[in-house]
């Protein structure tokens, strides 16, 4: 239904704004969320909670946003003017300081060691928002380099909770079907695979068939969406505002899916791992999130969409305060923050503090698992009510030691 | 005459004879044309002023970010510096408490990155991320002219010996040559292989990290790194280029050693011995190349190191070496908060003749 609305508007060629009477349909359509993944890790002194003049503190200035008393990196002028709009956590502290172990850890949230592979979260919030009426995969991840299914994401849900991987924010090959292949032919060429499919499944395990029937029907319902990938159809202004560069696409390809009606879409960002040339590097790909992800927020607002969905803004952890002898930042997750805006947040909050020196939370420290319960409350989910049901054993969704961040919640 | 003009230059002999040490990371230090003091500065808004036979140390305050660059007048009493506010102030360097004699403030939008001073001493350059060369009178800090035609970071700025020209060279390995007197670009050279974006990379990698005339002026040494590997641990080749100034043809110097960062400075020696000094993430190297020589002929292997200057006894040189304190790394390792502190300098003076039996 959404994707239909949206496509309609589209089609119709409503430009920019969709028409009021559709973002009120879209308003009260489902919960979405775009997921913004710098990999590697962001440094926290270099956005959100800059330390100017401090023995950490780095080069760039502090510049004021749209809240007052509230400052942020000079490197993030677009998202400082939408400070109104945004929840900022300065407080996050979490436990592993390996990119290998961390970025699974910090995507199924951390949660109590039961011996289960907890599912990544588009996976898990796949699994519990109510599902979308629309032809659309549910979890969709646009990223750089190769795409593909990635059951693996799913962890115990089973494999029809994966992401769809585009790489490149593009569509799977061999999504035109060619021409010379009929409507009759493709339905018998269909059910031939579904025939054999079931034959195969007898004795084996579901996860390895799901997988394969999964990433089918997902590529199939795609097919129905070319327009998505049709990039004749954005507008000179969106592509200047977003960027020309792979991040900048990307996000704006993640907005196009979101409107089209995907529940959940992430957009991983690789290489923000600065142990080298930190401050030239961040000078450079700050201003790469920047932009496009005000632009975004913009975009959402101005659709009347903000209210139901999500945008999460976040690293595995941030950058160590000391600064080593390649003038570069490691891995410090005792210390590092995030941004968040829309559903069910607050706007133009800031919570948690850090020392002067930024090395060390000076207030509550939260956890991935606040993260999660935060995530899942703030789209309708309760995670102190919703468990899973994993071979008969209920599993909670969240980290049952945590809470919710309430400073941020609506 | 002092101990060191008894001596014979060569850079074989090249040894660590005093260490300054100092709590924050310095990234750039000059010897002044007395001889008498080390400046170094980096990352705080501080100068310091050491005394090299005393070792007494005055900090010279009145910057308000990092210490960008660093340049004394030829033979005169004043030094010049800027930071990373884009701000420039002139000193009296041997003033009991230096105060700032005049300053300019937004000589660029953003960073300064580059200073130097022409050899008449009349004229200061400054180059920054604002892509601009611009010239200033030494005497008041008034602007004198702009120059305009790099397309990225500025990381470099070199007088010529002969005074008419200035070099500036940028992110994407292009050097400019400049007529001080019109601020005309006159010629281009080549330094390219200093940059490198990978088709996966998130950034330009590289630049022309530094420039240096030999005494003469018949050749110009350009450095930085080549084949960075990623964007993230930016590691690459330390690399050089010698370039012959009349015709512009170019030399690229190699270095033997295992080492993967920028070589961050460079300076010939009275004897025509190219001095680079590198950083890495195993620890560097201070290279010595004779000339006509792509290799090194003598390495000093340590810690990461930022600059490299020239005492003007010409027997010795001066590096700001990296110097860890406590512990390091991904993490807080155990410690506790207290002990989490910044990383150090050791400004290591070499000597570059003989030890004396």
């Amino acid at each position: 239904m959404l994707g239909t609305l949206a496509g309609a508007a589209t089609a119709c060629g409503l430009g920019q704004l969709l028409q009021p009477a559709v973002a009120e349909e879209l308003k009260s359509q489902q919960k979405q969320v775009i997921f913004l993944w710098l990999d590697g890790g962001i440094s926290q002194l270099e956005s959100w909670d800059p330390k100017p003049g401090t023995v950490f503190g780095g080069p760039f200035r502090a510049i004021p946003t749209s809240v007052p008393g509230v400052h942020v990196s000079e490197l993030l002028p677009h998202s400082a003017q939408r400070m109104h709009k945004l929840a900022v956590v300065r407080s996050m502290s979490t436990k592993d300081e390996n990119h290998s172990t961390g970025v699974p850890r910090i995507l199924r949230g951390d949660p109590k060691n039961r011996g289960v592979d907890y599912p990544y979260l588009g996976s898990a919030l796949s699994k519990l928002l109510p599902p979308p009426e629309n032809n659309l995969p549910p979890y969709i991840w646009v990223k750089p380099g190769r795409g593909g299914f990635i059951w693996q994401h799913a962890g115990f849900l089973g494999a029809r909770y994966g992401a769809l991987a585009l790489g490149e924010g593009k569509p799977p090959i061999h999504i035109h079907r060619p021409e010379t292949i009929s409507d009759a032919t493709d339905e018998a060429r269909n059910a031939l695979r579904i025939g054999m499919n079931k034959r195969f499944r007898q004795r084996r395990r579901d996860s390895e068939i799901d997988a394969y029937e999964s990433s089918y029907d997902m590529a199939l319902k795609l097919m129905q969406r070319k327009d998505l990938f049709d990039d004749s159809r954005l507008s000179a202004a969106d592509i200047e505002r977003y960027g020309t560069h792979p991040l900048g696409r990307h996000i704006l390809q993640a907005r196009r899916l979101i409107e089209a009606g995907v529940q959940f879409v992430q957009v991983t960002s690789y290489h923000w791992d600065t142990h080298g040339d930190n401050f030239n590097m961040h000078l450079d790909l700050v201003p790469q999130i920047d932009r496009p992800f005000a632009a975004l927020i913009d975009d959402l607002e101005e659709r009347g969409m903000l209210d139901n969905v999500m945008v999460v803004l976040m690293s595995e952890f941030g950058r160590t305060p000391k600064i080593n002898q390649r003038i570069g930042r490691d891995h410090w997750p005792e210390a590092w923050s995030l941004a968040m805006a829309g559903c069910g947040l607050k706007r133009g909050v800031v919570t948690g503090k850090t020392t002067n020196d930024g090395a060390w939370v000076d207030s509550t420290p939260y956890d991935v698992g606040h993260l999660f319960h935060t995530i899942f409350t703030a789209l309708g989910v309760d995670p102190h009510f919703t468990e899973y049901m994993n071979n008969g054993q209920p599993l909670p969704i969240a980290h049952e030691d945590c809470e919710a961040i309430r400073e941020i919640m609506a | 005459m002092n101990a060191t003009e008894q001596k014979t230059l060569d850079a074989s002999q090249a040894r660590a004879a005093k260490t300054l040490k100092y709590e924050r990371q310095l990234t750039r230090c000059r010897v002044s044309p007395c001889g008498r003091y080390l400046v170094a500065g980096g990352q705080e808004p501080l100068l310091h002023r050491w005394d090299l036979e005393t070792e007494q140390r005055t900090t010279l305050e009145g910057h308000t970010g990092w210490i960008a660059d660093l340049a004394f007048e030829t033979g005169g009493k004043r030094l010049f510096s800027a930071d990373y506010h884009g701000t420039v102030h002139c000193w009296e360097y041997a003033a009991a408490e230096p105060k700032p004699l005049w300053t300019i403030r937004e000589a660029h939008a953003g960073w300064i990155r580059a200073l130097a001073v022409s050899p008449d001493s009349n004229l200061l350059a400054t180059a920054g991320n604002d892509r601009f060369v611009r010239l200033w009178s030494t005497t008041d800090g008034a602007k004198v002219r702009e120059l305009s035609g790099h397309a990225g970071y500025i990381f470099s700025v070199a007088f010529h010996p002969g005074g008419k020209s200035l070099v500036s060279g940028d992110l994407f390995g292009r050097i400019l040559e400049w007529e001080v007197g019109t601020g005309v670009q006159k010629r281009e050279f080549d330094a390219k292989t200093l940059h490198t974006r990978g088709d996966d990379f998130l950034a330009d990698v590289g630049g022309v990290r530094a420039l240096a005339f030999d005494r003469e002026g018949n050749r110009l040494a350009a450095a930085g790194m080549t084949d960075a590997k990623s964007n993230t641990f930016c590691p690459g080749t330390p690399a050089a280029i010698l370039f012959d100034w009349e015709s512009g043809s170019a030399q690229q110097l190699r270095v033997k050693e295992k080492s993967d960062g920028y070589i961050n400075a460079v300076r010939f020696l009275a004897d025509g011995t190219l001095a680079g000094q590198g950083e890495g993430s195993g620890g560097a190297a201070l290279w010595f190349w004779k000339p006509g020589d792509a290799e090194p002929f003598h390495v000093v292997k340590g810690q990461s190191g930022y600059d490299l200057d020239v005492h003007p006894d010409g027997m010795r040189i001066v590096v700001p070496l990296f110097a860890p304190i406590g512990h390091g790394g991904n993490g807080r390792r155990a410690m506790k908060r207290e002990e989490y502190t910044a990383n150090g300098t050791q400004v290591t003076v070499f000597e570059l003749f003989a030890k004396p039996v």
